[in-house]
């Protein structure tokens, strides 16, 4: 076939297409999800994918805590720095032993149904994370009981000093406090009931949830009618969404157009430095990994800015601690300097040679899968021959539990107090140390760590606690990444937060 | 004929039994702990064991295949792991958005396919004859979800004639559903389409072979006439299993695409129920996807007897 038929012929497919998509097409598109009457409008915003369930007592997903954020309160919330202040509850006493705190809730709470939020209710919920063992119930570890003195007192007594209480029980969503009539009658699931600003106003499963302004809310009342989040996985597609003005709000945008998009007009992007941590473990149970010259000299091959750059594509800052910058925890600590030559004295003194490291990441991130091959090709430089092994999550998870691996990639997201970024993860019997580091001092300093109530002596074990873990290369730490969203040009008093909670009670939509 | 459907009716409960079976043994195989994917990154020791207990995933395989059965008979596909609701309302919500994809990406395959089909069998070796050919190697060679991006790229971004993703109901608005509609079908009809253009076209020329169409023709009947009555009747035969085949799969969910186009259908469900191991959700999936299969094939089989006369359902 000639090359002009072959044009004519691909013209006439593009004309077929054309003629095609035009005549269904219909009528103009709708950009305000059909209700755009009232004054304050409804925002549309795209996230990446669907919350499995409404329930914030049982659900991990990220994508139900977008939601829930402004459906919901807690006892206490954190504020742009993450420093913990008022919301349901205004003040709060401890007593001389640390073991006894009183809070004092706000009067005249109301759930959005109009029934009354009273300390009762506050008790209802915790006893039902606690008794029923839902997610969180890992937050109330040191709680003996919660008590209800009146309707706006709460009394919660501990087994122990509980320094990081306030962030357990205000940290994020999922220490709600739920109405108890909604969680029997079982709707709590796809129609929950909050005190929050705004209240679920309909739910199309596989589509969108819509939310409405709660006129019983407490708070300032909420600019917008209304906020419907849709779910659109595909980046590219989100971002489409949002230049179309089909969502006004998204933050799942292509992570390779997020430099670029900080530095345009419209629509505007924004990155604040996040609390996650992303990092390579190996896995101590399995030679020669025990031997801390072998993990010492992998750190010593790695060059972080290299991975970060790959990875996110600048949007991280490389760090060899866990703690970011921005937290009154942060300890500055670089030991690992890119060095290949001491990489290969450290694997020398071990006597590895022709080392093959199994490494295991998962498709569910995919930083992980690039910052692998990234990985791969440094360790090459001091003759470790990495294996990347791509998992689904799911099956990831399996191997990572049942101890199936040399080596793995992994981040820990929305952390708040040190307690989180370290305990479960160092401690010889955390429940997420799956790659069984063991060091008694380390064990013994979050011990003390935890119940620890001068912040002063607290901050100086826990730099201790640091240091000895990137010494001992228990974790090696890689980067703290960005949290990058955008929005269109009509929406205001929006704010990118650390923590990557949602919040729209502030936004109004400008027309 | 009754006795026909009838028959094939139960036939097809069996086949289902035998789905279900075939399925849980599956899911059994297939790594991953769902438990933990629930869970998220934080939880006790003791939430882990408690949500293994609730979800029944404690109990040996045997009773849980039985115990599913049981509830399955009665039209209780059991509850979703993961958000506790009732997997059979789950399923069943999710079908118009399906059913209407893929109805829409066939009939725009078939506006596609038949003329195109029939032309470049009339016209063997024209030029309508080669684009024809082009046409189909393309739609059969390039990935759906590189078609899909750059029709969103084009008609949403650059033309902004239609939204680049979402769903509204047909019932709901059917402006807006049309053009929300209007994307993923084209991308799937023209895949569809490319496969039909093939088929009618050389179906069309055996059918031309024929010594009945040299009859037809000798006997002086008009093009038209031959073609319309004669040829086209034969050889639609075997593309009615073909457009049916298509879509039956279609009904079962085009993950990519819906994924892609936000779509809320049975394959988007099927995608996040594995990513998630939802199993009962899964099970409910499969189950009415095979449950779409056999009623198409069925309702072909009816088709066959009034298409052809010479074949009787017995």
């Amino acid at each position: 076939m000639s090359s002009t038929r072959f044009r004519l012929a691909g013209a006439t497919l593009a004309l077929t297409l054309l003629a095609a998509a035009g005549c269904s097409a219909g009528e103009g598109v709708d950009v305000d999800g059909g209700n755009g009457t009232a004054a304050g409008g409804v925002l549309n915003a795209a996230i990446g994918g669907e919350p499995d369930q409404l329930d914030p007592h049982k659900t991990s997903a990220y994508y139900s805590f977008q939601v829930l954020e402004n459906v919901f309160d807690t006892l206490v919330e954190p504020d742009a720095n993450l420093e913990m202040q008022p919301s349901l509850a205004t003040e709060w006493t401890t007593s001389d032993d640390q073991l006894t705190w009183t809070f004092t809730l706000r009067e005249g709470v109301k759930f959005s149904d109009g029934t009354p939020l009273t300390a009762e209710d506050v008790v209802y919920s915790y006893n039902r994370i606690i008794d029923e063992k839902l997610n969180t119930a890992y937050k109330f570890g040191t709680v003996k009981s919660v008590a209800a003195s009146n309707p706006t007192t709460v009394v919660i007594t501990l087994s122990a000093p509980t320094p990081n209480l306030l962030a357990n029980l205000g940290g994020f969503k999922g220490v709600a406090i739920v109405q108890k009539a909604n969680v029997e009658s079982g709707e709590i699931t796809t129609k929950p009931i909050g005190s929050g600003p705004f209240a679920i106003g309909g739910y199309t499963s596989g589509d969108n949830i819509q939310l409405v302004r709660n006129d019983n809310y407490w708070g300032e009342r909420p600019k917008l009618d209304g906020v419907r989040f849709t779910f659109v996985s595909d980046p590219t597609v989100a971002l489409q969404n949002l230049r179309g003005n089909e969502v006004q709000w998204t933050d799942n945008l292509p992570p390779q157009q997020v430099p670029a998009l900080l530095d345009g007009d419209e629509p505007t992007v924004e990155s604040v430095p996040s609390t996650d941590y992303w990092y390579l473990a190996l896995n101590q149970a399995r030679k020669p990994y025990d031997d801390v010259n072998v993990r010492r000299a992998i750190a010593f091959a790695l060059d972080r800015e290299a991975i970060t750059k790959a990875a996110k594509f600048g949007l991280a800052t490389v760090n060899q601690t866990a703690i970011p910058q921005n937290s009154a925890f942060y300890y500055e600590y670089a030991p690992y300097s890119h060095d290949v030559n001491q990489a290969r004295q450290l694997l020398d003194q071990a006597g590895v040679s022709d080392l093959t490291m199994d490494l295991m990441v998962t498709s569910e991130y995919p930083e992980t899968v690039t910052a692998a091959q990234v990985i791969a090709s440094q360790l090459e430089a001091i003759g470790v021959n990495v294996k990347i092994r791509t998992l689904d999550f799911a099956q990831w998870l399996d191997e990572q539990g049942n101890g199936n691996f040399d080596s793995f990639m992994l981040g820990w997201l929305g952390n708040i107090d040190p307690d989180e970024f370290y305990y479960a993860q160092h401690h010889s019997g955390g429940t997420f140390n799956f790659h069984k580091y063991n060091n008694p001092a380390v064990d013994q300093l979050l011990d003390r760590a935890r119940t620890q109530t001068d912040q002063g002596a607290r901050k100086q074990q826990y730099e201790q606690v640091a240091k000895q873990i990137v010494d001992d290369a228990s974790y090696i730490y890689l980067y703290n990444p960005d949290v990058a969203q955008g929005w269109s040009k009509q929406v205001t008093g929006y704010q990118v937060r650390t923590d990557r909670a949602i919040r729209f009670r502030d936004v109004a939509l400008t027309r | 004929m009754a006795r026909f459907v009838i028959r094939r009716l139960l036939q097809s409960c069996v086949v289902l039994l035998g789905v279900t079976l075939v399925v849980f043994l599956l899911l059994q195989l297939v790594p991953g702990d769902p438990v933990r994917v629930a869970l998220g990154t934080r939880f006790d020791p003791q939430t882990y064991e408690a949500l293994r207990a609730r979800a029944g995933l404690d109990q040996p395989l045997v009773v849980q295949y039985f115990d599913y059965l049981r509830r399955a008979l009665t039209g209780d596909l059991g509850v979703s792991f993961r958000s506790g609701r009732p997997v059979t309302a789950i399923v069943l919500e999710r079908l118009p958005a399906t059913l209407s994809l893929a109805v829409t990406a066939v009939l725009f395959a078939l506006v596609i396919a038949l003329p195109l089909g029939i032309v470049s069998a009339m016209r063997s070796g024209s030029f309508v004859d080669h684009a024809a050919r082009v046409f189909s190697q393309f739609g059969v060679s390039v990935p759906d979800f590189w078609m899909g991006i750059m029709g969103i790229l084009l008609f949403a971004g650059v033309l902004g004639w239609l939204p680049p993703s979402g769903y509204v109901a047909l019932t709901e608005d059917p402006a807006r559903w049309a053009s929300h509609v209007a994307l993923p079908a084209a991308t799937v009809g023209l895949v569809t389409a490319s496969i039909l253009t093939r088929f009618i076209r050389s179906s069309m020329l055996e059918v031309l072979s024929e010594d009945y169409v040299r009859t037809a023709e000798a006997k002086g009947l008009r093009t038209r006439v031959v073609v319309l009555r004669h040829v086209l009747r034969n050889a639609l035969i075997p593309v009615v299993t073909v457009v049916a085949v298509q879509l039956a799969s279609l009904l079962g969910g085009v993950i990519v695409i819906e994924v892609l186009f936000a779509w809320p259908g049975i394959g988007r469900l099927t995608f996040d129920a594995v990513q998630a191991r939802d199993y009962p959700v899964l099970q409910g999936a499969v189950l009415l996807v095979a449950a779409l299969f056999l009623l198409v094939n069925l309702l072909v089989d009816i088709l066959y007897a009034r298409l052809d006369p010479r074949i009787t359902v017995k």
